[in-house]
């Protein structure tokens, strides 16, 4: 028992860390939302030559052979970043399903840069990012299929870096794996970006406390702002050892896997809408400007608290756990 | 990462469950905050004590078994699955013995701490005073030096225990003239000493847990300063570490309050207000959440790490979650939540635990005072 990073992983994650810093600031969000793609070509080249696409997939299909738990470390970072390629879907929820399906060559191809797979459910009135994708993992009915990725009709985000379209007919080869290993996936790494958006806005939040004057001293001096942050920063200490504990559930397959990405994707983004609304808050009129960055991060979260099981769908599933067969209580704290 | 318990662990899990089963009173404990409660609570403290379960991660010189924080941790799951009563020395296991573990002398340790894990003294606390509650360092009590002896003077309310406890600990001003933070010690008395009045107070709930202690020229030996004289204020801030940080508050006993939530849902939920039953569930996770975060701390703490500034962040989390938690049985009980049912422990529970838990942001420096903290010294924030 060890809730601890190990030295590699902390090494793994401050070097995404350092180069998204480096590469994908404010300003990069800015160029982005004047490009009519929305997408640069560079940093998806930067991911892939940190090897990133290929972190789940085995050695021998040319990855790097990690896991669930790094993936969502790194999740956490992009989700800080306020990454707009469309790597996690790709590479961290989709690439784990068609390598348990046995789709070899398509996994090698993700984890190289080649192959990029959008992701349909369901649950979700839109498919993000299906331009610029080869491949749609698609559910329906239940199970998953795989296909070469159809065209559909743009649809627009109030996240001016996300890029959703409509849904289409599900037409691929039907694989072995259930729709809800999808949407668990899926939930689990919009939790981690979540949490990461919210640690993001506090930040700036701080940060703009710290700068703006008024009544002859920096707003931050004045307990009613100081408050309301250090609020913010309880909901992110305590949601992100659970974001942690869901993704170790996944790795081990552990049976509670799915209550536990619930509970995750709660913490997280129930913290990251609360971040966005103190931010918004501590930075007052500027707050609600366009010039202020603070609302790419807020946009983002509400977009990943919406997807992919909404608080309804995740609250339902805990619920029932809870106060059906789940062992609960003080002994079944890793239950 | 590793969250599998190893093959020993899991035997200690089952040896306290095992003494647990074997031990634990059959039928709830009348309340701590009354004299026949803190009876029974001692009682307790000393079956404890008889397994060497008084606290575990003390050396065994001290009457502990020198386990580790993960240890701790399954030795508190299995006390509040067994549904363990609230432990009368909590002041001293939690509070005064870690900080008599790091400040004290040898002479100290022997002295206090062994007695103190087989529940032979209870101990109270005494910070704050009149004019110094969230204000700690306008403490003005004092003690003047009279050769080996400090003579005590003056008065400490809200003192947790004092009621019934044998000892107390407390910040006294040890240099006249002194201001704030400098010139204060941190000093240990027997409460039966004379020229101590204790006056109980009355609580929220009609009880008298906690009291008034009025000095009038109480003389303490200065072998019982913890530390040098004047650095009390440094000592203290250890103490009130340890209480908002790990160990005043184990997750189990959250844990077990959800558990007990989700039943009384089931049970008696079915016209409960949606946002009781959204309060259910979060209990829940709540819960959950502080002990992921907890065996979080006791790793890196295990690792040779330690607790600062985040011990506020713990404090505030738990005491608002057991608030709404509370408000929750509360509102599913509905109208029969006011009725005081002595002899059902099912409904009183809830309503004793509630008003308990008002108590809660307030006790261990108050959750404003946190918020300062995390926003001064985690976040940056100006002073």
């Amino acid at each position: 028992m060890d809730f601890r990073l190990t030295e590699d992983q902390t090494v793994l994650v401050e070097g995404v860390r350092d180069w998204l810093t480096g590469v994908h600031g404010p300003d990069t969000l800015r160029a982005l939302d004047e490009t009519p793609s929305r997408r640069s070509a560079e940093i998806a080249q930067g991911l892939v030559e940190m090897g990133l696409p290929g972190l789940l997939a085995s050695e021998s299909a040319g990855g790097l052979g990690l896991t669930t738990v790094e993936a969502v470390l790194i999740a956490i970072e992009a989700g800080k970043a306020g990454l707009a390629e469309p790597m996690i879907d790709s590479a961290f929820v989709a690439l784990p399903i068609l390598a348990a399906a046995g789709k070899t060559d398509l996994v090698a191809a993700i984890a190289s840069g080649e192959a990029k797979v959008a992701l349909q459910h369901p649950i979700n009135p839109w498919i993000a990012d299906l331009e610029g994708a080869t491949h749609l993992l698609s559910a329906e009915g239940g199970q998953l299929s795989i296909g070469t990725a159809p065209s559909s009709t743009a649809l627009d985000s109030v996240d001016p870096l996300r890029r959703l379209f409509a849904p289409v007919a599900a037409s691929g080869e039907a694989i072995d794996a259930s729709a809800d290993a999808l949407l668990d996936r899926a939930a689990l790494f919009a939790a981690a970006q979540a949490l990461g958006a919210a640690d993001a806005m506090l930040a700036q939040a701080v940060e703009y406390a710290n700068t703006r004057q008024q009544f002859g001293q920096p707003i931050g001096a004045f307990q009613a702002i100081k408050h309301h942050c250090a609020t913010i920063a309880v909901a992110i200490e305590f949601a992100r050892p659970v974001v942690l504990r869901a993704a170790y559930a996944v790795e081990h397959g552990e049976p509670n896997a799915a209550i536990h990405i619930s509970h995750a994707k709660l913490a997280a983004c129930d913290a990251a809408y609360a971040a966005g609304e103190t931010a918004i808050q501590v930075h007052g009129a500027m707050g609600y400007t366009y010039e202020v960055n603070l609302h790419f991060w807020m946009k983002r979260a509400w977009a990943l608290a919406g997807g992919w099981g909404d608080r309804a769908f995740h609250l339902d599933r805990v619920e029932s756990a809870i106060t059906g067969s789940m062992p609960i209580g003080p002994a079944a704290t890793f239950a | 990462m590793d969250l599998a318990y190893t093959p020993e662990q899991q035997a200690f899990r089952a040896e306290v469950r095992a003494w647990m089963e074997a031990n634990a009173p059959k039928e709830p404990l009348v309340t701590l905050e009354r004299e026949e409660g803190y009876n029974q609570h001692v009682a307790w403290e000393r079956t404890l004590a008889s397994g060497n379960w008084g606290m575990v991660t003390w050396p065994e010189a001290y009457g502990g078994r020198g386990l580790d924080l993960i240890q701790w941790l399954i030795f508190e799951e299995e006390y509040f699955r067994a549904g363990g009563p609230n432990r009368a020395n909590q002041n001293g296991i939690f509070l005064l013995g870690p900080t008599i573990m790091e400040f004290g002398t040898d002479e100290q340790k022997a002295r206090f701490l062994t007695p103190m894990a087989k529940g032979e003294i209870i101990w109270a606390q005494a910070w704050s005073e009149p004019g110094a509650g969230s204000d700690m360092a306008a403490i003005t009590s004092k003690a003047e030096r009279d050769g080996d002896y400090y003579v005590l003077t003056g008065q400490k309310t809200w003192s947790s225990r004092a009621a019934f406890a044998d000892w107390g600990f407390g910040l006294f001003r040890t240099e006249a003239g002194s201001k704030r933070h400098k010139g204060l010690s941190f000093l240990l008395f027997d409460l039966n000493s004379p020229g101590i009045t204790r006056r109980p107070i009355r609580q929220l709930h009609g009880d008298t847990g906690f009291a008034e202690l009025f000095f009038d020229e109480v003389r303490v030996p200065v072998a019982n300063r913890l530390a040098g004289e004047g650095d009390g204020w440094g000592i203290a801030m250890a103490t009130a570490g340890f209480e908002r940080g790990l160990m005043l508050r184990s997750p189990a006993r959250f844990q077990a309050t959800a558990q007990k939530l989700v039943d009384l849902f089931k049970e008696k939920g079915a016209n409960a207000p949606p946002s009781a039953r959204e309060a259910v569930s979060a209990a829940w996770m709540g819960a959950q959440a502080y002990a992921y975060n907890t065996y979080s701390v006791a790793s890196k703490i295990i690792a040779g790490g330690h607790i600062g500034a985040e011990a506020s962040l713990n404090k505030i989390f738990w005491s608002e979650l057991d608030r709404s938690m509370h408000r929750a049985a509360m509102q599913i009980l509905g109208a029969a939540a006011e009725l005081r049912v002595l002899a059902d422990d099912s409904i009183n529970a809830w309503l004793e635990g509630y008003i308990f838990s008002l108590s809660g942001p307030i006790y261990a420096g108050s959750n404003e005072i946190q918020r300062n903290i995390i926003a001064e010294r985690l976040l940056g924030l100006p002073r």
